[in-house]
């Protein structure tokens, strides 16, 4: 006999309000839909009404466990409609900030996940902390604590502070040791590794008809990552290697995070040893317009949910129109078919392996 | 690349059939004249894009479906509709994706009464 469950829009298993509706026989999902929209703040149109420099505030509530990843984005996208080049010191940088920013949200994700998982509060009250040190770097490197934000258009809006390098590689080998941790105590769990091995698989066909990205595309081994196809800032001159993996089960999804994380931690290292002096702060604020009227432009980042596109027409004082193609979005809808004919408890398993934000899907 | 309504659907799957295999985005901007939706499509194995752009007339705005090509138009379509009032043809007409609003309103379009209550949006 068939049954109908709803679950949310306020659930602690969601990660924010999303509702999914599923269908199941028995214990076996038939069909789950996930019903969006509730954070819904037509973002999309609050930036066609204002000037460009009002908008990264919109930008970083999009994706409110990556701010910075989103402020960027909207920032190379302005920059890239007004043909503006970026200084070579706040490009590296930027490399900085944002890799420091991915293993912090992918810290929140495996802390949340793991909860999911029957972990209950260790790990996420570990790796809370753990982000929390990364939290504070990133408030000592822009001043704010929630929100940071420290692009400019053509930089930034302050250098690193002094002592900023050696802070953060003492972080950096804390969090190295910490990852390694993590990886020990969650792959000889029975109880992890049974509820993600073979669990959710997602094939490579499937993944790309069904366009996932980031993380999810990689695990199911399609080996595309922007910071090396299209790479942007100096990523073409780091080691940087994308970390995929074959099996496209949820286990795939969280190995694929976690070198990730270790990835992140070896580009840092080596950006903040690179990283030429000079100048590095963007252009004031009152000379922030794209001349030409509709002017196109594009900019695609990774982002820590995946690849992060803006597309731009852009006006002498306010963005035309620009169309978000946020990675929570694309993933989130290959829900309904990762999920099916699986068993009703592994959904939360599947839903946490894709690492949605429900600001980013809904816009 | 620009289009027509009538050949989408075919330069479509002349693109997949080249390899570009991997949809990016569908999304549409309002120019008032005209209103274009674009579709951007992907080859994963050589690293190229393309973008398909139609014209519409803002009156009579629509477009075929493109899920039989395209797995991933699912939710892309539905938000287009909802945001911009472009009918997508030959699917199943479900219920929109973000507001459910009852279908008229195109929240995005440049006419889009923003500064109205609620209500009398649509």
């Amino acid at each position: 006999m068939n049954t109908r469950i709803n679950i949310g829009p306020v659930h602690p298993s969601t990660h924010g309000v999303l509702r999914l509706v599923a269908d199941i026989d028995g214990d076996t999902v038939l069909n789950v839909e996930p019903h969006i929209g509730f954070l819904h703040r037509g973002v999309e149109k609050l930036v066609e009404n204002r000037m460009y420099m009002q908008s990264p505030t919109y930008m970083e509530k999009l994706d409110y466990a990556a701010p910075m990843s989103y402020d960027e984005l909207y920032v190379a996208t302005v920059e890239k409609a007004m043909g503006v080049e970026i200084k070579e010191r706040a490009q590296w940088v930027r490399v900085v900030l944002l890799e420091l920013q991915r293993i912090a949200s992918h810290l929140l994700w495996l802390g949340t996940t793991a909860n999911d998982l029957g972990q209950f509060f260790t790990l996420f009250m570990w790796t809370m902390k753990d982000r929390d040190i990364i939290l504070r770097l990133l408030e000592r490197a822009s001043g704010a604590r929630m929100f940071y934000m420290n692009m400019r258009i053509g930089g930034l809006v302050q250098d690193l502070p002094p002592g900023f390098g050696e802070s953060a590689q003492e972080v950096l080998d804390y969090l190295e040791k910490r990852v390694k941790k993590y990886e020990a105590y969650l792959e000889r769990n029975p109880v992890f590794v049974g509820r993600t091995r073979g669990v959710g698989i997602l094939n490579r066909e499937d993944a790309i008809s069904l366009g996932v990205t980031g993380p999810v595309l990689r695990a199911s081994g399609v080996d595309y990552d922007t910071r090396k196809y299209n790479a942007y800032y100096v990523y073409g001159k780091l080691s940087f290697r994308p970390q995929t993996r074959s099996e496209g089960d949820v286990f795939a999804r969280y190995k694929v995070r976690m070198l990730e994380m270790g990835e992140s931690i070896r580009l840092v290292r080596e950006a903040l040893d690179r990283m030429p002096d000079g100048d590095a702060v963007g252009m004031p604020v009152r000379l922030i317009t794209p001349g030409a009227k509709n002017r196109e432009a594009r900019a695609s980042r990774e982002t820590p949910r995946g690849e992060g596109i803006m597309y731009m027409i852009a006006d002498p004082q306010k963005p035309y129109r620009l169309a978000i193609r946020s990675p929570t979005f694309v993933n989130l809808a290959a829900l309904q078919h990762i999920a099916k004919d699986c068993r009703m408890a592994d959904v939360f398993a599947i839903l946490g392996s894709l690492d949605i934000v429900m600001g980013d899907a809904d816009k | 690349m620009k289009t027509e309504r009538k050949e989408l659907l075919d330069s479509l799957r002349g693109l997949y059939s080249k390899g570009y295999t991997y949809l990016v985005k569908i999304y549409a901007i309002d120019y008032v004249k005209t209103l274009n939706a674009i579709y951007v499509v992907r080859n994963l194995e050589e690293m190229k894009e393309e973008a398909l752009e139609v014209e519409l007339d803002p009156a009579d705005a629509w477009v075929p479906s493109v899920m039989r090509i395209y797995k991933a138009a699912d939710w892309y379509e539905r938000e287009m509709q909802e945001m911009f009032a472009i009918v997508i043809r030959d699917r199943d007409a479900e219920r929109l994706l973000l507001e459910k609003w009852n279908g008229t309103a195109a929240p995005l379009r440049k006419n889009f009464a923003w500064s109205e209550p609620y209500e009398k949006m649509g």
